[in-house]
């Protein structure tokens, strides 16, 4: 971390979603608001990883496929560099999209199958033009192989021959072939198996420290999160409920839902208690009033029914944003 | 060369459908050479043999006007293979862009699909003669014609496909990449539609066939004077009793021609779709 100028300051990021509720007769249904991300708001230094954590449904990928404007959004503001990249056209974002890559989830639907491994790795270097000539693009595209752990001869194959953790190392080949500064990791490692999660995970780190790439790193698994951040988001219906360094949310969650998701993860350890039932979270159509998490909550009183807790600075590069945040550092101190 | 071995590679195996590429490669060399091979002038009326039997003279016998049937066959695999490709040129042009564009571009689309809509509402033989009866009798008017009848068909299933592909993860990763939409429509989207384009294609080629000699039958397809498979079964309809030749050699070309075609387009699908590049078997 360093304390220049964050590469990447997210401010009330919201993006919501409308659609129809089911008809009850001849006349389309009325129309009805999703809030997938609902006031996000985060920096992000340069060299730096946050991981962003919470259930599925949270909108933590939709924080992701905004700031790639995969996805409009619906108001706040993303400076990149200082500059907002949100209320960009198309054209006037693509000379930034190369700066500005994302690592998808899938590895099997991620690649085009019906291009070759060359075609689609050459495609992002002839769009911004960091190669001349037939050959200079080969040979960008040979060194970008090697980087990512593959055999430069596999470029005339086709994605089926390959394997998901292959597949997605030529996923991270495409991201890495433009040289970014910032990566979105959506999931990057959940479809592989776990012995390969580790691997392609141990890749994504080592290219991210040699390059000093930002990086935002998506995923619903905590392990996971701790391997690669270096500070870490938690998301609960489309809000970031606390943002602490690495160290401190593991040890001292300051937010009852980090410390409900800390305690579900299993353990394979005799005598411990079994694994905590999270329940259903609230759906982002119809959120609870007040505290969003407070149906869940073991510590919810009156005001957390009532009122939305906004995040509070807590020293240390922490904040959470619970009415007992105090009381909860408290108890674990 | 290189052609040589697409070629090897596409049909390694399959018997039925490299037979059915020799038939259509005969169709074509009998189109080109037509007035080289063909013994008599397919236009030429002899009235002292007319309806006369299959015999040394006369290979396929003569029709009602003492014709050569023989000479009208090839003069019709010109017509056939004009048709046939001219038709499905139109119909995957016209369709495929429409269903394409209207899939990728939901709002130009929703208008788009309302005409297709309205154009398949009439039944395709219909269309085709409310449409033939606004033009004038000719080769390139019926091959419009019937291509605008399949491009309906072709843009609705392009649509669906488009709107699916649309979704994929792989054109996320292109427009991150920062591909703009012509780039994704026909670099990343297209080449995924190949396997469906050519079954339509194939499917096309048949049902034009089949379009053209309906419309020859009912008198607005092809003008009378052109010897096609089409109009040569119309005008011998009568005499189906007393020539069955007649009927007999140009409908089995016309069987022949379709059937090969399929064969073909589903070799050709088969070994495009890398998927199924290393799992050809049987025919």
């Amino acid at each position: 971390m360093t304390d220049a100028a964050p590469l990447l300051q997210v401010r009330d990021l919201k993006t919501h979603f409308t659609f129809r509720a089911p008809s009850t007769g001849v006349l389309p249904g009325p129309k009805r608001v999703l809030k997938a991300v609902d006031g996000v708001s985060f920096d992000l230094a340069e060299g730096e990883v946050l991981g962003i954590v919470g259930e599925s449904g949270c909108g933590k990928s939709t924080v992701g496929r905004t700031l790639t404007k995969l996805e409009p959004a619906t108001s706040g503001e993303a400076l990149f560099r200082g500059r907002d990249i949100l209320g960009l056209s198309a054209g006037a974002f693509r000379p930034l999209r190369r700066e500005i890559q994302m690592i998808f989830q899938d590895p099997f639907a991620s690649l085009n199958p019906r291009l070759t491994i060359e075609q689609t790795l050459a495609e992002p270097v002839r769009i911004h033009g960091l190669a001349r000539t037939r050959e200079e693009v080969r040979a960008r595209i040979s060194d970008t192989l090697v980087k990512v752990g593959l055999d430069p001869k596999v470029m005339t194959r086709y994605p089926h021959e390959f394997s998901g953790g292959q597949r997605q190392r030529i996923g991270i080949a495409r991201v890495m072939i433009v040289e970014p500064r910032l990566v979105i990791a959506d999931e990057a490692v959940s479809a592989l198996d776990v012995s390969i999660q580790a691997q392609v995970l141990n890749l994504i780190k080592d290219l991210q420290r040699d390059s000093g790439i930002s990086m935002l790193f998506i995923s619903h698994d905590l392990g996971v999160v701790r391997h690669i951040s270096d500070r870490v988001a938690v998301m609960y219906l489309g809000r970031i409920v606390e943002t602490a360094p690495k160290a401190a949310i593991f040890e001292k969650p300051a937010h009852p839902y980090t410390r409900l998701l800390l305690a579900s993860i299993p353990r394979i350890r005799p005598g411990r208690q079994p694994v905590v039932d999270l329940g259903e979270p609230a759906s982002a159509a119809s959120p609870p009033s007040g505290c969003a998490f407070h149906p869940r909550c073991p510590l919810a009183t009156d005001i957390c029914r009532s009122t939305r807790p906004d995040p509070v600075d807590l020293g240390n590069g922490r904040s959470s944003a619970c009415h007992h945040a105090g009381q909860l550092l408290g108890e674990a101190a | 060369m290189t052609a040589i071995l697409t070629m090897g590679r596409i049909f390694r195996g399959r018997w039925l459908a490299t037979a059915g590429l020799c038939w259509l490669i005969l169709v074509a060399l009998a189109a080109i050479f037509a007035p080289l091979v063909a013994p008599y002038d397919p236009l030429e009326f002899d009235p002292l043999v007319r309806l006369s039997p299959p015999s040394q003279e006369h290979l396929f016998g003569t029709d009602h006007f003492g014709r050569d049937s023989f000479s009208r066959s090839l003069y019709g695999a010109r017509m056939a293979i004009v048709i046939g490709f001219g038709s499905v040129v139109v119909a995957l042009v016209a369709g495929g862009l429409a269903g394409m564009i209207s899939a990728y571009f939901t709002r130009l689309g929703h208008v788009i699909m309302r005409i297709v809509d309205v154009l398949m509402a009439f039944p395709a033989l219909l269309l085709a003669l409310v449409l033939m009866t606004l033009l004038e009798r000719s080769v390139v008017n019926t091959v419009i014609v019937i291509g605008i009848v399949y491009a309906t068909t072709t843009a609705r299933i392009l649509f669906g496909m488009t709107l699916k592909l649309k979704g994929e993860v792989f054109v996320d990763a292109a427009t991150c990449s920062g591909a703009g939409h012509a780039s994704i429509l026909f670099r990343h989207i297209l080449p995924n539609l190949v396997s469906p384009l050519l079954v339509q294609a194939s499917f096309i080629f048949a049902f034009a066939q089949l379009q053209a000699a309906a419309l020859d039958f009912l008198g607005l397809g092809l003008p009378p004077e052109v010897p096609s498979w089409g109009n040569m079964l119309s005008e011998s309809r009568i005499y189906v009793t007393r020539a069955s030749w007649l009927l007999l050699f140009p409908g089995a070309l016309i069987i022949l021609s379709v059937f090969s075609m399929n064969l073909v387009g589903d070799a050709l699908r088969d070994s495009i779709d890398p998927r199924f590049r290393n799992d050809i078997k049987g025919v």
